[in-house]
């Protein structure tokens, strides 16, 4: 049984810390804060877009270096929002298919949440959609999950159990219950940005 | 790889899939619409009475989609419960597996699922804790205290506390105490859906009077045959207490041959049994250090 348990905790710490080699840390002026995600090893990173309100901004990699980052797409709408740095060979995340996410399903969040950097949190996915509790605007796809994230959470990533992202941490609803943009809304955008 | 924390998940969704097929969404108010779970093969639906503010004008969403009309059976207001009865066109209904409390184990994963709107969806954790009979703050009594940390999101009430075996332990609300999460257990469930199946109503019995456990002298443990009793602090004049010759003073020692050791025993005698109210039982009682015996007839009371 314990033998069980030990294997379960050393996958899950293996799986934070694949994740945690794709985070960043976006620095807005000297106050904003948020966490972001290596979306390409050639410097596109992403982030939420209310975690990018400045132009000045850096980006801390997880080696420590510390670069500029320019504002390539911005959509406050979707609150989404993709940075390029000058680097290249970075840690890219692997991105998952949010679409075969199922209520239940076990996902790990990573952020800077109070500023503590690369802190994890683990949950379960309540549901997607257009028209959950709490989010009936109807227009925004949410994914909803039963963990805690917390002001510098934002923009960091949410994984499945594969360590594959799935979400952008965007807001929180409730001490325990965050929101986050869907994987599948993320790609739409950079596909929309990228050839405009 | 992580294959165990892959297997796990993939077990939690199977269970969220598979015990999701009993969970109906409740209209039956203006806001969001509330959860409820099969409870029988011929209709019956169990949710939360706080979540179901209409008689009339009630509809249930299936997992396949449709909605369906739905009748109030009976509500027990302090238990949190309404039992309802979908309509016809809703036979394809499959009831839960309904665990029973040995499976009520401190620890014990547990998924809550609920369907405010058109899918089913989940939140998981544990057994908090578990006690035997609790008397809630509504008044009600219950088989079991049955605490968890699972997330009530919005609309969740109604819905079911699933264990690992895909089996229901319950369902949850969180009207009972702001800012718990509880569970109804199945057997408060049973005991409740068989009243109001047989009588419309849950009856309560009542005594008409007041006490504090006490713990008898030692010579007296011996004659009374437990270590406490309830010291009569009140007697309502009139009520059933009274007219069976009990005094200010007495000490209740069992009613009905169960022993009293607290105000919770004698409330979940009371409530715990809905023929008991109306019945003649025997009772055994201290006066001046002397064991006595005697009989009253339990009254009903009207919630």
């Amino acid at each position: 049984m314990s033998n069980l348990l030990q294997q379960l905790s050393a996958e899950m710490v293996s799986v934070m810390n694949d994740v945690r080699h794709s985070l960043v840390q976006i620095t807005n002026g000297p106050s904003g804060a948020g966490a972001g995600i290596i979306w390409r090893e050639d410097g596109l990173i992403l982030t939420n877009a209310h975690v990018v309100r400045r132009t000045s901004l850096t980006v801390t990699l997880p080696d420590g270096r510390i670069l500029p980052a320019k504002i390539l797409a911005r959509d406050p709408e979707r609150d989404i929002a993709a940075l390029q740095v000058d680097a290249d060979r970075l840690p890219a995340a692997t991105i998952g298919d949010s679409r075969q996410l199922r209520p239940g399903q076990w996902v790990f969040a990573v952020g800077h949440p109070w500023g503590v950097t690369g802190a994890a949190t683990a949950g379960v996915v309540i549901g997607q959609g257009h028209d959950l509790p709490e989010m009936r605007d109807g227009k925004r796809e949410w994914l909803m999950v039963s963990l805690r994230l917390r002001p510098g959470n934002s923009g960091g990533p949410l994984v499945d159990s594969a360590g594959r992202v799935v979400g952008i941490n965007t807001i929180m609803t409730g001490p325990e219950v965050g929101g986050a943009v869907p994987a599948q809304i993320v790609k739409d955008f950079l596909i929309r940005a990228m050839s405009s | 790889m992580s294959q165990l924390l892959n297997a796990l998940s993939e077990a939690l969704v199977e269970t969220v899939k598979k015990v999701g097929q009993h969970v109906l969404r409740v209209e039956g108010r203006e806001r969001l619409p509330t959860s409820g779970v099969v409870w029988s093969r011929d209709g019956l639906v169990v949710t939360v009475n706080h979540g179901v503010e209409r008689d009339r004008d009630l509809r249930v969403g299936l997992p396949d989609g449709t909605t369906v009309s739905a009748q109030v059976v009976g509500r027990v207001p302090n238990l949190d419960l309404v039992l309802l009865r979908a309509g016809a066109e809703s036979r394809q209904l499959t009831p839960a597996d309904w665990a029973e409390a040995d499976q009520l184990n401190v620890g014990a994963l547990t998924l809550a699922l609920g369907r405010p709107g058109p899918d089913v969806l989940a939140t998981f954790g544990i057994l908090s804790a578990v006690e035997t009979g609790w008397h809630a703050p509504t008044g009600g009594h219950f088989t079991h205290y049955v605490q968890s940390d699972v997330v009530m999101y919005p609309g969740f009430s109604g819905g079911p506390l699933v264990n690992a075996d895909e089996r229901v332990l319950g369902i949850n609300t969180s009207a009972l105490v702001s800012g718990l999460s509880l569970t109804i257990p199945t057997a408060a469930l049973r005991r409740a859906v068989e009243a109001l199946l047989k009588h419309g109503r849950v009856k309560q019995g009542y005594l008409g009077l007041g006490g504090q456990p006490v713990r008898l002298p030692k010579a007296q443990q011996a004659l009374a045959g437990q270590e406490t009793g309830l010291l009569l602090m009140m007697v309502e004049p009139g009520g059933p207490a009274d007219q069976s010759g009990l005094l200010l003073g007495d000490i209740l020692l069992t009613l009905d041959n169960h022993p009293l050791r607290s105000m919770e025993d004698l409330l979940g005698l009371l409530n715990g049994n809905s023929e008991r109210a109306g019945a003649t039982v025997p009772i055994r009682f201290l006066r001046a250090g002397q064991p006595r015996e005697g009989r009253v007839t339990i009254g009903e009371r009207t919630s």
